[in-house]
């Protein structure tokens, strides 16, 4: 057989899905093919049809689907294949991972049953036989002990873990051609870091033809050959990772890469003066999750209160930006939690030079000063109110006296994060992503606040919209001298906007450094491997 | 609006349910005037009638026309039973609320409340309540209502307390909003869907209470037009004329069945899922 002749190809596919109101094109003349040893990444945003893509391959449509061209394997044209071939393929000939492990596990079969079915399904091993293959492949994918994590169930064991057994299964049966869908977005930094390593030492090991699905332009750069970028449905641009991203030629790939974060690229020049006197002083706050138990300490039994921050300290000039960082239960969110009155802790804050002890003695100053925005828009604003009356509240209750919620006051807030005044009679769910995520950047600073807390604020929103969103959040803080507690898992994009980075681990603050020194200069071991496992920012 | 008549519609249980319910509603709207004839008024030679052309669903025990005391019991029976539910539903709606935004200890105290309160069957607590207050049907609509209430406190915290964990609730928190707004304006709203449907269910329960209090002679007295009355009332007459207890329990089950499968529909229809 020709090696060069591609393993998966889709020619002329284009796409529709039946709603409501007529066809919505998802697909629109896809055509792309991936070679043996070949891994292909496909990047786009949100709703662009990456994981259509993925479902049209794996011939997994909606009832609805109305779909044209042709999509085929090693020759085997899969379109018109009958249900009985495709379910000999699916899992055997095409392997795919999903996004999050913690859902495409079955939470009530141990890992190796599922694991094991594959090999039974499709390679016709006796359970015996599957059950120490399977013991193999997890030894394989750098499990350490896996004749217990055969036994083990999926809530028992971590997401990378789990995102390892998943990668087993899908390489289980030697594929020739394996779809990963954002394999590595719903895991921490450094677990994705080694999920990458891993998936490239297998890639290289088995020469399967890889398509690989991802928002993250860094990721695909490391792990990819070729790109195709999609937008809207349609394949704007495809080649080889270094010609595109060095010279894109079509406008859009050219904008996606322009927004990506760069940490050399800062977006804020200023400095804050070194005043004396701090705006936010935290000292020795802690914060302990559940109820002290009653019954247990009268029954002996251990305690099972659960630690969310120990001790932190730390200072804020005004107007700062102070970028906290972490993997996910490190802590952040609950020092925002805390800071902002939503859960009780111990220790001391002092703002503006007057000390708070607990929520009592957070007062409506205190409560107009300090606001706090979400991770996510689709949450943090209440579906069944419109724009008008959500940034009516923080007017009414802080506001100037006797102005109130006017009309011009609300279209005065909405033209501030660059939003037309007439969206003030619309639904939260009539706006986009990045339009709901300007409201709530709105509401937070109605009151004309002095510290805003952004709580992973752009980790739910695309690359470009990001890009704006941090682009209004620097205008804003020019304008009105506003400091900001930016709580993020994204390194590259803290080093692009905060003065200091403090660095959270299980609760614990461990470094607190200027971003100017992060380059170089001794760090904590846990930063040095938070920097390392970062996707190194793109080439220019 | 619009689009839910139009979901409610493409099922089978949505539409039929619909239809039911709006022929009671036209029946309690306009019934009074659809009577032939005062459904008080005896016609001693017209006793234990079968349906005829004259009398289309039969005469009672003391000549009174059925198909009349039918029309005019509709309010009694179908209006009572809707304020009956909607009351315990707002009570137990806003009790439900409250605890999931209270937390901590004061949400188990209003539960564990609730929850005694909920091992006493309802009839027996409505009948509990109506021998307190006295007879009358406003005192049986109290009960129900009443009694009613526990169960909707329960559902509507375990739906309160997934808003509760959102972060609009927070925001408002962490705003410094006092704890009716939030309660009212920013939780409420966004549990409504699921108590609509709770409620629609209820109204049959009502319905069947409602008779049920009647026909132990603790709800409507005579001769009120009352449907559960007219069962209770024509028991001792089966024998001469069965019609006579077969039309209001026929008129009982219809609303019953009406309701469940209208509740049945709007819970597809408000889920978007399906």
């Amino acid at each position: 057989m020709d090696t060069t002749a591609p393993i998966l190809e889709v020619s002329g596919y284009s796409l529709d899905y039946a709603t409501p109101a007529g066809f919505t094109r998802a697909l629109d003349g896809v055509s792309l093919g991936i070679a043996k040893g070949e891994v292909l990444g496909l990047v786009g945003e949100s709703g662009s049809g990456k994981t259509s893509l993925a479902w049209a391959v794996m011939r997994y449509l909606p009832a609805g689907a109305k779909e044209s061209g042709r999509i085929s394997l090693a020759g085997k044209e899969l379109t018109a294949a009958s249900p009985a071939e495709i379910d000999a393929i699916r899992g055997r000939r095409i392997g795919m991972v999903f996004q999050d492990p913690g859902t495409s596990l079955n939470p009530t079969l141990t890992l190796g049953e599922q694991l094991a079915e594959v090999l039974v399904r499709h390679r016709g091993l006796s359970r015996k036989d599957a059950w120490a293959e399977g013991e193999a492949m997890l030894a394989r994918v750098g499990i350490q002990l896996p004749a217990a994590m055969m036994r083990r169930y999926p809530h028992e064991a971590s997401g990378g873990e789990k995102q390892r057994v998943v990668i087993a299964t899908a390489f289980a049966c030697q594929p020739e051609c394996i779809l990963f869908d954002e394999p590595t977005t719903a895991l921490d930094v450094i677990t994705a870091r080694q999920i990458l390593d891993l998936f490239a030492e297998l890639q290289d090991e088995t020469n399967v033809a890889s398509l690989y699905i991802s928002h993250d332009l860094a990721v695909v750069s490391s792990v990819c050959n070729r790109v195709a970028v999609i937008h809207r449905g349609r394949i704007v641009e495809q080649g080889p990772i270094a010609e595109v991203f060095a010279a894109p030629r079509d406008p859009y790939t050219r904008m996606l890469l322009a927004a990506v974060p760069r940490p050399d690229r800062r977006v804020i020049e200023t400095v804050p003066e070194p005043r004396a006197d701090a705006l936010l002083e935290v000292d020795k706050v802690s914060v302990i999750y559940g109820r002290k138990p009653f019954l247990a300490a009268l029954l002996g039994r251990v305690n099972t209160q659960f630690t969310g921050n120990r001790e932190i300290t730390l200072a804020m000039q005004p107007g700062e930006i102070l970028g906290i960082v972490g993997e996910s239960g490190s802590g952040k969110s609950t020092l925002a939690r805390a800071l902002t009155g939503l859960h009780p802790f111990e220790g001391q804050i002092r703002f503006g030079g007057r000390p708070i002890h607990g929520i009592a003695d957070m007062d409506r100053a205190y409560r107009r000063d300090v606001q706090i925005i979400f991770q996510n828009p689709d949450s943090s604003l209440n579906p069944r109110q419109r724009v008008r009356e959500i940034l009516s509240r923080p007017l009414e209750l802080y506001g100037e006296p006797g102005r109130g919620a006017d009309k011009a006051a609300i279209a005065g807030l909405l033209e501030q994060v660059r939003l037309p005044a007439d969206f003030a009679d619309r639904f939260p769910h009539q706006l986009s992503g990045g339009e709901k995520q300007r409201v709530a950047i709105a509401r937070a600073f109605a009151s004309n606040p002095r510290l805003v807390i952004c709580d992973e604020i752009t980790s739910s929103l695309d690359v470009s919209v990001q890009a704006a969103v941090v682009a209004l959040l620097v205008d804003l803080q020019q304008r009105h001298g506003t400091g900001y507690l930016f709580i993020t898992h994204d390194l590259n994009l803290v080093r692009q906007i905060a003065h200091r980075i403090a660095v959270m681990y299980r609760g614990d603050l461990v470094e607190l450094i200027d971003v100017g020194d992060l380059a170089a200069g001794a760090r904590h071991a846990y930063t040095r491997s938070l920097l390392a496992a970062v996707p190194a920012p793109l080439a220019a | 609006m619009a689009e839910l008549l139009r979901r409610m519609l493409r099922s089978p249980q949505g539409a039929l349910g619909l239809l039911l319910v709006g022929l009671m509603l036209v029946l309690v709207i306009v019934g009074p005037w659809l009577a032939p004839y005062n459904p008080e008024t005896f016609t001693p030679l017209q006793r234990y009638k079968p349906p005829s052309l004259q009398f289309w669903l039969g005469t009672d025990q003391y000549g009174r026309d059925i198909l009349s005391r039918l029309l005019y019991g509709a309010r009694a029976t179908v209006l009572m039973a809707i304020i009956a539910s909607a009351l315990g539903t707002l009570a137990g709606a806003l009790i439900g609320t409250t605890s999931a935004y209270l937390g901590g200890r004061s949400d188990e105290a209003i539960m564990r409340t609730i929850d005694a309160v909920m091992s006493i069957p309802s009839l027996l607590m409505a009948l509990l309540i109506v021998t307190l207050l006295g007879k009358s049907s406003f005192n049986a609509l109290l009960a129900i209502g009443i009694a009613f209430t526990p169960g909707m406190a329960r559902v509507t915290r375990s739906v309160a307390l997934t808003v509760r964990k959102q972060d609009y609730v927070s925001a408002a928190i962490a705003r410094g909003e006092k704890a009716r707004y939030i309660v009212w304006r920013e939780m409420l709203p966004n549990v409504v869907a699921p108590i609509v449907v709770e409620m629609t269910i209820r109204v049959a329960f009502a319905v069947m209470l409602f008779a049920t209090l009647s026909f132990l002679g603790l709800g409507a007295q005579p001769p009120a037009p009352e449907w559960g009355l007219m069962v209770s009332e024509s028991r001792r007459f089966m024998h001469l004329s069965p019609w006579m207890i077969l039309w209001p329990s026929l008129a009982i089950a219809t609303v019953a069945i009406g309701f469940n499968l209208l509740g049945d529909g709007l819970r597809d229809a408000l889920n978007p899922r399906t």
